[in-house]
Parts: C-alpha cells; sequence; structure tokens
C-alpha cells in the first residue's frame, strides 16, 4: 500500500516534512506552514484536489503550537488528502487560503471564533455563531468552561431522600 | 454577557429539590410564589366562570410545534398513533400565537434561549411551559457547557418538569395529563409569576444577553392589563428597558449597519 504515483510525484515538489498513507483512500501530509498555500495550489491545479471538505484547528497548549488541519478530496484520484502545519499559539496568526477554495471563508471564521486564530486575507472575521459572546476563544485549551459556566449560571441543587439511603449504604453519586 | 446585573441564583430554588419524578412540581411552584387570586379579588360570579374557563381550557390544548436540542424525536410517537395525545385534546401548533403549550424539548443554547423567549412573549396567556429532560432541569450533560442554559425556569416560569435523559412519551403523555389537571383544578399559574416577578425574569435575561435585551413585547403593559404587575414586576431591570433603544432586531441592524466584509476579494 504506497501513495499513488501522480500524488508522489507532486508532494516530492516541495519540502514537506513527511507523507504518509493512512488508508486505502486517506493521505496524511505534514507540511511547514510557508509550503501550505502552494501545496494546496498544486493539488488543485494538477490532480483535481477541488473539494475543501473542512478546516480543522487543535490546541496543543503544552507545545505552544495550534494544528490546523485542511481536508481536501480529489475526484481525480479518489483520495482524501489532510494537510497538518503548525503555527506559533502567540500570535496565533496564518494565511487565508479563501482566494483558493472559497469554503474556506467559512471554516476560518469559525476557527477564529472558537481558537482565536488570525487569518490574513480572510473573507470575515466576525462574530459568528457565539453571537452574545465577548469572553476569549472558549475552545481554547486555557479556557475553563467548568469555572464560567459556574459562574454565569445557576444550578439546583438535587439531594433527595432516596439517595441518602443509597448513600449510607455506601453508594451514590458523589465522585 | 458584558454586564452581570444580578446573580441568577439570588432567589432560592424553592421546592426545586422535587424536580426529580417523571413528572415533578415546578421550582417556582404554581400556588407558592404565583398563588390564584384570592378568593377576596374575585367576586363569586367570576370565581364560577374561572373554574368553568379553566374546565373548557383544559380539554383543547395547542403544543407549540418549536423543539430546541434532541427531545423532539420523542415527540412524532407522541403525537402520532402510537400514543395519540389527540384523544385528550392536545395537538401541534404552528404559530405562538395560538399556542397553549411551550414544550421545550431539551437543552437550550444561549442563542435558543432568546428565541425561546420571544416565542413565549408572543404567546397569548394563560400559557404553559413544560421543561422536557435533564438539561431543563440542571444542564443535564451539558452540566459544564460554557454555551448552554442550566436552569430552564430561571429565565421563563415553567409548569412542570420531565426528568430523564430521554423521558420517554409516557413520561411525555404523563406530564401532559398532570397539566390538564392542573389546569382544571387552577393550578397551573406559572405564566403570572412572569408578569409578578418580571424583573427577575428579564434581570437574569440580561444578565446572558447584556443591558441592551429587549423584546418587541410590552410585557409590563400586559401585567398591568391583567392586573398582575406588582413590586416584582418593576425593579432596575425594567428600567434598562426604556435606555435599551430598540428590540433585538433593530439592535442588531443598527449593529451591523452592512455586512462588512474585510480582506481581499476573490480575484
Amino acid at each position: 500500500m504506497t501513495i499513488p504515483a501522480p500524488l508522489d510525484e507532486v508532494l516530492g515538489e516541495l519540502p514537506l516534512v513527511a507523507a504518509r498513507l493512512t488508508a486505502p483512500r486517506r493521505v496524511r501530509v505534514d507540511a511547514r506552514p510557508e509550503n501550505l498555500p502552494a501545496l494546496l495550489e498544486l493539488l488543485k491545479g494538477r490532480l483535481g484536489f477541488f473539494h475543501l471538505s473542512a478546516i480543522s484547528c487543535v490546541d496543543w497548549l503544552e507545545e505552544g503550537q495550534f494544528e490546523l488541519v485542511y481536508h481536501v478530496w480529489s475526484d481525480k484520484l479518489k483520495l482524501l488528502l489532510s494537510a497538518h502545519v503548525r503555527i506559533p499559539r502567540e500570535p496565533g496568526e496564518y494565511v487565508s487560503i479563501y482566494d483558493l477554495h472559497e469554503p474556506a471563508g467559512f471554516f476560518e471564521r469559525d476557527i477564529h471564533e472558537m481558537f482565536g486564530v488570525v487569518f490574513d486575507g480572510a473573507l470575515s472575521l466576525d462574530r459568528f455563531i457565539l453571537t452574545s459572546w465577548d469572553g476569549p476563544p472558549p475552545m481554547r485549551k486555557d479556557f475553563d468552561a467548568r469555572k464560567y459556566a459556574e459562574e454565569t449560571f445557576s444550578t439546583v441543587n438535587y439531594h433527595p431522600d432516596w439517595l441518602k439511603d443509597i448513600e449510607a449504604a455506601g453508594g451514590g453519586l458523589e465522585e | 454577557m458584558t454586564d452581570k446585573p444580578l446573580k441568577a441564583n439570588e432567589r432560592p430554588p424553592a421546592g426545586a429539590e422535587e424536580a426529580a419524578g417523571p413528572a415533578a412540581r415546578d421550582a417556582a411552584g404554581p400556588g407558592q410564589a404565583c398563588p390564584a387570586p384570592s378568593p377576596q379579588e374575585r367576586g363569586v360570579w367570576r370565581k364560577i366562570m374561572d373554574r368553568f374557563a379553566d374546565h373548557c381550557r383544559a380539554r383543547s390544548l395547542f403544543v407549540l410545534h418549536y423543539c430546541t436540542g434532541c427531545g423532539a424525536i420523542e415527540l412524532p410517537p407522541t403525537i402520532t398513533s402510537r400514543f395519540d395525545m389527540e384523544r385528550v385534546g392536545i395537538t401541534p401548533m404552528v404559530t405562538p400565537r395560538q399556542a397553549d403549550i411551550l414544550l421545550i424539548t431539551g437543552y437550550l443554547s444561549i442563542k435558543t434561549l432568546k428565541r425561546v423567549i420571544l416565542s413565549y412573549e408572543q404567546m397569548p396567556a394563560p400559557k404553559y411551559v413544560l421543561g422536557f429532560g435533564s438539561c431543563t432541569i440542571n444542564g443535564g450533560m451539558y452540566w459544564n457547557s460554557y454555551a448552554t442554559v442550566k436552569r430552564l425556569d430561571q429565565y421563563i416560569p415553567t409548569d412542570l418538569f420531565i426528568a430523564g435523559c430521554m423521558p420517554r412519551p409516557e413520561a411525555v403523555q404523563q406530564v401532559l395529563l398532570q397539566l390538564i389537571e392542573d389546569i382544571d383544578s387552577g393550578r397551573a399559574n406559572a405564566w403570572r409569576d412572569y408578569y409578578r416577578n418580571y424583573d427577575f425574569y428579564l434581570g437574569n435575561q440580561q444578565a446572558l444577553f447584556g443591558p441592551k435585551w429587549n423584546t418587541p413585547t410590552d410585557v409590563i403593559g400586559e401585567a398591568e392589563h391583567y392586573g398582575l404587575a406588582g413590586e416584582g414586576t418593576y425593579g432596575p431591570h425594567t428600567k434598562l428597558l426604556a435606555e435599551s433603544g430598540g428590540t433585538p432586531m433593530e439592535l442588531a441592524r443598527a449593529e451591523r449597519p452592512a455586512r462588512a466584509i474585510t480582506g481581499r476579494r476573490k480575484p
């Protein structure tokens, strides 16, 4: 099981970190941040990777990095390629690929809202889903969702009698 | 979320611990926090008419066809031939202006809660709110989520809760039958609490949506019309309404006059 020859040829033109086949129709490519737009453009132009199905973001707090994953599908090769790049967590800036793949406008706005990554040249970085939100980006690992929920919302203290009986016998809901 | 004029749990959750059984009584406590009109307020003839109206009302109820979260999947079997709630006079209705029951089927994100409040205020009184599933009681599996409201009864008065994740159609059926019984006996009065303690509910809403929160419905005017305006109707939060400068739709338009497109366009 190897990477199809035409794809291998295109990937060889750029100084990439690594490329491997993870499943019969899935390829994982680790790219350098400066090479990613060129890689996507090459793939689109030569091998028919027209469909950007998602951009996902992972927050690596200990390593101080954001990992962006661009998933592109080729109708020609019938293959899904996931291009991974790591960018520094501070200041968390990267270049937009909106001019290459239009759906990126949607994904980049979403990632900007949830992780605070700023995409240079993005279609729009307005507030998107969290319309009333003015706190820190909530999907960052250093955002304490539990603490925020406890400060913002109230809860009912639920402790009925039948539970007390169970607790007396050594069971219960407590951790 | 900019301003927090009121800590959401300022009012003690009276009787909320009972919210356990399949058809548990509400935290707001019909007959406690929002009692029915006392005999001194109503004459004998009016009392008889009230009882007669309640009796008729309980036999024909429209459920607003508005579903939040995942609980809506339990409603088709409840409404259609398997359990068939139309047997007892309950059927879906497409608009809030003709609906009697607002069934909150599951978790409420902050955005959804806005729409729920807008729908609730459009419904004509008397109106009844049923909280469906654990999410409306205490957040359920979203207990530590930043975007999900934990207690429905802090924002709109709730008549009955159904515990469970998910409650089966039998539980929905049971709570609807309980509601019919409550209406018939004049105990389902949670809607009065929205008018009597509007300042409390509005304060909690403003704590989430910001001090500019306002709705197109004139709740205070309605409270005065129904004769339910009291001390709890007015307060520091209702004062903000006059300063908010418009309904949410007007404010949204003012905030974003045109759709700003930043950065380069497609070549």
